[in-house]
């Protein structure tokens, strides 16, 4: 919405600087977009008559003029408008003077300089409307009409003086009433501690209103009455359509509003007064186009029926349906009710006789056209916020009054006005001791009132002493006001929330519960990023090329209905996706070694609750990968390094990995199946703690590393640290070590490669165990090679003493022999080299 | 009928033998492509008669089943096929791996993501204040999005929020409060204290300022006699904590459907004094935050007598802010993953 800041004046006496208004609409009524004070934009720009015109002899698209403009001397200006006359009134951008257009869309503002167009000197420019941002023509020199006083000051003549202040129209939502000027005029006086009356055109009209000479034949309609509260034509004879006195159109422009012919612009000027929009219908087009009729103009009001169509006073056409609301004759749409005119019935200069359309409409009914035909018009945009039906004939009005004022057309008809008015005002009891708690303020009842009734509010007080309470009717035009909060919305805001002296709540000083997904993935952050690790946040949304190019199936992925393009169409089903493609950017801008993670939540459609959401779980997923490592190592143990890092920091013990090509995939939980075809399957494994399966590490899949150019040495992990945090860590308690000597002794045991580490380590440690002994278990080497063909050497270092005793020699080597036989026994071909 | 019976009996044999010789994309095309053998079959119906209509589709569907697991079998067992050599998955390195292999991984500069930093550390300062935390889901329903909040079908407010929605017409959460409604129940009775941070998203176009995805935190604050001059008071003191600043505040109106009053929380410039700089847009003042008190729909809807207990609400960009405390101007930094700038954290 926006608004100028003279027209403003004209309605309240508040006496304050531009800026203070501009300061007090945002902190009093709603955020202010932009605001511009015109002024120095046209200095140096005059008003200036063409006294002599010549062609340019070395140009052809050239005319050379002399202008006056009040100095003693004229002087010459070379342009590229040919068409200016000698005695034509236009705007002069004197030497120094600033281009205003280029002030909004260029960083350095345009300064108007001497020069010189093919050997004749220009000194100055006369200014087209787009450069002087007051409108789109940017063709040809502003003409100005033939009383404008040469020498004036353009922006004195323009009334350019002025600010402009663009409310957000967000902010607006529910006030429609707040985009006529009297309204944010309403609002300021309260502000300032004055009582706003309304114009009386605006509150107590005179409504009597008869055809001047001759009469004309309308007929009205209103078979939409749910959705149309009401309807007012008013027919006008002797029109005159012609283009706005400079007042209209400078006050339209300002506005907002782009300036077309005297009479489109009074009913958009009502819509800049009150907010209320008016439409103009051509009579003679109504009538001419409707078949069923000769002398008198059809409407109705009604929903279209399937398939109508109309085209829009924008030319486009639109095709209907049954919930658009339609003004139509007897057969066909003439404008889309609330929303567009239709270009049928356009007013335009050979219009002679007129219907002025002055209506309300629902504002649903508004908003789902308006969305539904992608027509966001002014009018709609004040409709679709609410509008109060009472306004509709006061503006009507007022809009003939300045008509018959001009001369610019004479009163043909009755006022039609089809209203069945209902009661529409709202009565809120105000307890000023709750709307104090509620504020934090300590207003009077006499203060509250005062503020309701600077908004037009009706007031009554009731009660005694201690116990008073205030009946407050809100004005008609406040749509937005239901119940008692709204009021007090209402008095803060004029009272000002800045106002309003600041304490911090009091309460118990109960702590905060533990958060434990917040813990956890602190602690996993605090590990990983320690460890060389960088965390990254990746879009939720993938394309379909990432699910072929990670081996997914993307039929298991919510897919998004409205998305910004293709590559954001799908809700990623890991974030192992979005890991591999931001490896392969790193890798691209040259990164060689580095190891990223991503702790979020994915979502798969297959994996959801009872509520019928998916249900969702926090991962962490971790890539590793390394373009100078050379070697046949796998990275599945890099990955896992990382992963045993957070589970060690954790206190996670007994981690159990099996192979993807040994588990059933029958039993594994909907998240991990997903990403199995990441991973290659005889080099990556199912990790499960107690039972529980927590993700999968491992090396990636061959294909997907080629997909995404990755090195071979690339490796990743994703577990569910929502399932994580279901498992209990290890006792954090003191557990007290022998204080005896300990021995370490090196075993080295040769046995088929199908072997697992894990299987022998747990043989050893249940004999370690037995004797009642502290100890540990390190792993110093795993060999093989050709000679020893299908079988390898793991080297464990064992380091172990007793609570009770210095072990002797003897007794070490009794242990040992007892783990040499309990191997032997259980494996017939392992033996201990 | 004879036939068709014989003709399936005939397909399974050829597609067993086919099985150890044919590679998957052919063995599809040949049965269950737009010409293949088992599609045919299924089309055959329509020539089978009444009666035995049922007993054929039946019989084919058995066919097609079949067909479908013997061939994602086959695609298993390929990629074992294919695969490399089994290692130990319990081994603490490969065979014959070089110790310290990834040695230089570990002496990396690691990094916390700017954007959790900042979050722990917020998180850290409404957990001191007592605030319990609850975080935001990122896919949601409309009755969460909308209804819960005050926004009924139609509402058009609606519009101001760029809603996402998936196929199944579930929404993205355009903002944090759609986890006003559960953390209202979960915390309830008051007095209830909470942040709900968040992932949101809205379908917008990206440029240096705008991203259609960014990170919320809101807050809630439910008790008996709690006043607008609390909320202002709250969210001032953890800003000035975050900030590690004094701030000059002011709030002005807006419009949001779940609150009322309605307002926008304005501080004083911390980075120029107010005397103007680019991170105020020149003006001396930051737009930080939406906030305001409960609407009374907003409390009803969770069962909450709004007669007895009132309460305020605010929601902020954590991005936004972060950018401005770390001077970081390009809001698309912050989800490209590129290294070079997370390792600056």
């Amino acid at each position: 919405m926006r608004l100028s800041t003279n027209l403003l004046r004209k309605f309240t006496d508040i006496n304050v600087e531009d800026t203070k208004i501009v300061q007090l609409i945002q902190d009093h009524i709603a955020e202010v977009d932009y605001s511009h004070n015109l002024r120095e934009d046209y200095k140096d720009i005059v008003i200036a008559q063409i006294v002599e015109k010549k062609d340019h002899p070395n140009a052809e698209k050239l005319a050379v003029y002399k202008i006056d403009y009040g100095e003693k001397e004229p002087v010459q200006v070379v342009a590229g408008d040919k068409n200016l006359e000698i005695g034509n009134k236009v705007p002069y951008l004197k030497i120094g003077a600033i281009v205003p257009y280029s002030i909004i869309v260029e960083q350095k503002p345009f300064v108007i300089k001497k020069i010189n167009l093919r050997g004749f000197a220009s000194n100055g420019m006369m200014g087209s409307a787009r450069e002087l941002n007051l409108g789109n023509d940017h063709t040809r020199v502003m003409v100005l009409p033939d009383d404008a006083p040469v020498g004036q000051p353009f922006a004195e003549y323009y009334d350019l003086n002025d600010t402009i202040v663009e409310i957000e129209n967000k902010a607006l939502t529910n006030r429609g009433d707040l985009f006529g000027i009297l309204g944010i005029a309403r609002e300021l006086t309260a502000i300032m501690g004055e009582k706003f009356t309304s114009p009386d055109w605006y509150l107590n009209y005179d409504k009597n209103l008869k055809p001047e000479d001759t009469c004309l034949n309308v007929k009205v309609i209103n078979d939409a009455e749910a959705i149309c509260p009401r309807y007012i034509a008013l027919a006008l004879d002797n029109v005159k359509v012609e283009e706005s006195p400079v007042w209209l159109k400078s006050t339209l422009i300002k506005c907002g509003f782009k300036p077309v012919n005297n009479i489109v612009d009074i009913t958009n000027y009502i819509s800049v007064l009150t907010g209320q929009p008016l439409h103009a219908f051509d009579y003679d087009k109504i009538i001419s186009n409707d078949p069923n009729t000769e002398d008198s103009a059809n409407i109705i009001v009604r929903m279209a029926q399937p398939q109508e169509t109309i085209l829009g006073l924008d030319n486009k056409l639109y095709t209907l349906d049954q919930e658009t609301m339609v003004i139509a004759d007897s057969t066909h749409p003439i404008a889309i009710a609330g929303v567009i005119g239709g270009k049928e019935t356009e007013v335009d200069e050979s219009t002679k006789r007129i219907i002025l359309e002055s209506a309300n409409f629902n504002k649903t009914s508004i908003r789902k056209t308006s969305m539904r035909l992608g027509i966001f018009s002014e009018a709609a945009t004040r409709f679709k916020r609410s509008l109060d039906p009472k306004q509709c004939l006061p503006g009507l009005l007022k809009a003939t009054e300045i008509i018959k004022e001009n001369d610019w057309g004479k009163v043909a008809s009755e006022i039609i006005d089809i209203y069945h008015e209902k009661k529409n005002e709202v009565t809120i009891i105000i307890f000023p001791k709750k709307l104090n708690t509620i504020l934090g303020t300590g207003l009077t009842t006499e203060e509250i009132a005062t503020i309701l009734k600077n908004l037009e509010y009706r007031v009554e007080i009731e009660g005694k002493k201690d116990n008073v309470w205030i009946k407050a009717t809100s004005p008609s035009w406040r749509k937005d006001i239901e119940i008692e909060e709204d009021v007090y919305e209402d008095i803060g805001r004029v009272f000002g929330f800045n106002n309003i002296p600041i304490k911090l709540p009091q309460r118990e000083i109960t702590p905060p519960q533990k958060n434990f997904i917040i813990e956890i993935k602190k602690s996993v952050r605090e590990v990983l990023s320690n460890s060389g690790a960088n965390e990254s946040l990746n879009y939720s949304f993938v394309g379909i090329d990432s699910f072929k190019n990670c081996n997914l199936d993307d039929n298991l992925a919510y897919k998004i209905q409205n998305p910004l393009s293709p590559g954001l169409s799908l809700m990623r089903t890991t974030l192992l996706q979005s890991l591999l493609l931001k490896a392969k950017e790193n890798l691209d801008r040259g990164e060689e070694t580095f190891v990223m993670y991503e702790i979020n939540i994915s979502h798969l459609n297959n994996f959801v609750g009872e509520d019928k959401l998916p249900i969702e779980n926090w991962y962490l997923s971790c890539l590793t990968t390394d373009v100078k490592v050379d070697t046949t190592s796998s990275p599945y143990f890099v990955a896992k390094k990382y992963l045993e890092k957070v589970f060690r920091y954790l206190g996670i013990e007994n981690i159990q990995y099996d192979l993807i090509s040994e588990s059933k995939e029958l039993d594994l939980p909907p998240h991990i199946k997903n990403i199995l075809n990441i991973f290659e399957p005889n080099r990556a494994s199912i990790i499960s703690v107690g039972g529980i399966k927590l993700g999968v590490v491992g090396e990636i899949d061959t294909s997907i590393k080629g997909n995404y150019k990755l090195p071979e040495y690339s490796g990743a992990f994703e577990i569910n640290l929502d399932d994580l945090i279901k498992i209990k860590p290890s006792s954090k308690r003191y557990k007290q070590r022998p204080i005896y000597p300990a021995f370490t002794k090196d075993l080295c045991f040769e046995m088929p490669i199908e072997i697992k580490y894990k299987d022998l380590e747990n043989k050893v440690t249940q004999i370690l165990k037995r004797e009642n002994l502290w100890y540990k278990i390190e792993c110093l080497d795993i060999y093989s090679d050709e000679k020893l063909k299908r079988k390898k050497r793991i080297t464990y270092r064992i380091t172990a003493s007793d609570f009770n005793k210095t072990l002797k020699d003897s007794e070490i080597k009794e242990i040992l022999l007892k783990i040499n036989k309990r191997i032997e026994k259980d494996y017939e071909n392992v033996k201990l080299i | 009928m004879e036939y068709t019976q014989k003709n399936l009996a005939n397909i399974q044999t050829s597609f067993s033998k086919d099985l150890k010789d044919l590679s998957h994309e052919q063995l599809k095309e040949k049965y269950l492509g737009k010409k293949g053998l088992v599609t045919e079959a299924l089309k055959e119906i329509v020539n089978v008669s009444a009666k035995e209509k049922p007993m054929y589709g039946k019989e084919v569907n058995t066919l097609k089943a079949f067909v479908e697991e013997k061939l994602s079998e086959k695609v298993q067992q390929d990629r074992e096929y294919t695969s490399k050599p089994k290692i130990d998955p319990t081994a603490p390195f490969d065979i014959n791996e070089k110790p310290h292999l990834y040695n230089q991984m570990l002496s990396l500069k690691g990094s916390k993501h700017p954007l959790t930093k900042e979050m722990e550390k917020i998180l850290r300062i409404f957990s001191s204040m007592g605030f319990d935390i609850l975080e935001s889901r990122q896919i949601d329903d409309d009755y969460h999005m909308f209804q819960s909040l005050n926004f009924p079908k139609g509402h058009p407010a609606r519009d101001m929020y760029d809603t996402f929605r998936t196929e199944d017409g579930l929404v993205l959460p355009a903002h944090t409060s759609t986890m006003q409604n559960r953390a209202l129940k979960k915390f309830g009775p008051p007095p209830i204290a909470v942040v709900l941070p968040g992932r949101c998203f809205r379908n917008e176009a990206t440029d240096a300022g705008h991203e259609h995805t960014f990170h919320q935190i809101e807050g809630i604050y439910v008790d008996k006699n709690v006043s607008l001059s609390n909320m202002i008071a709250t969210i001032k003191t953890f800003l000035e904590r975050y900030l590690e600043t004094d701030l000059k505040v002011k709030i002005q109106p807006a419009y949001f459907p779940f609150t009322e009053p309605d307002c926008e929380f304005v501080i004083g410039c911390p980075f120029c004094n107010m005397t103007g700089c680019s991170t105020c847009g020149h003006s001396g003042w930051i737009e930080i935050m939406g906030c305001g008190m409960i609407h009374p729909n907003v409390l009803k809807e969770a069962a909450i007598d709004s007669q007895m207990y009132s309460g305020f609400a605010w929601g902020f960009g954590v991005d936004r802010l972060a950018m401005i405390k770390l001077g970081i101007e390009d809001i698309r930094h912050l989800r490209e993953s590129n290294l070079n700038f997370l390792q600056q954290f």
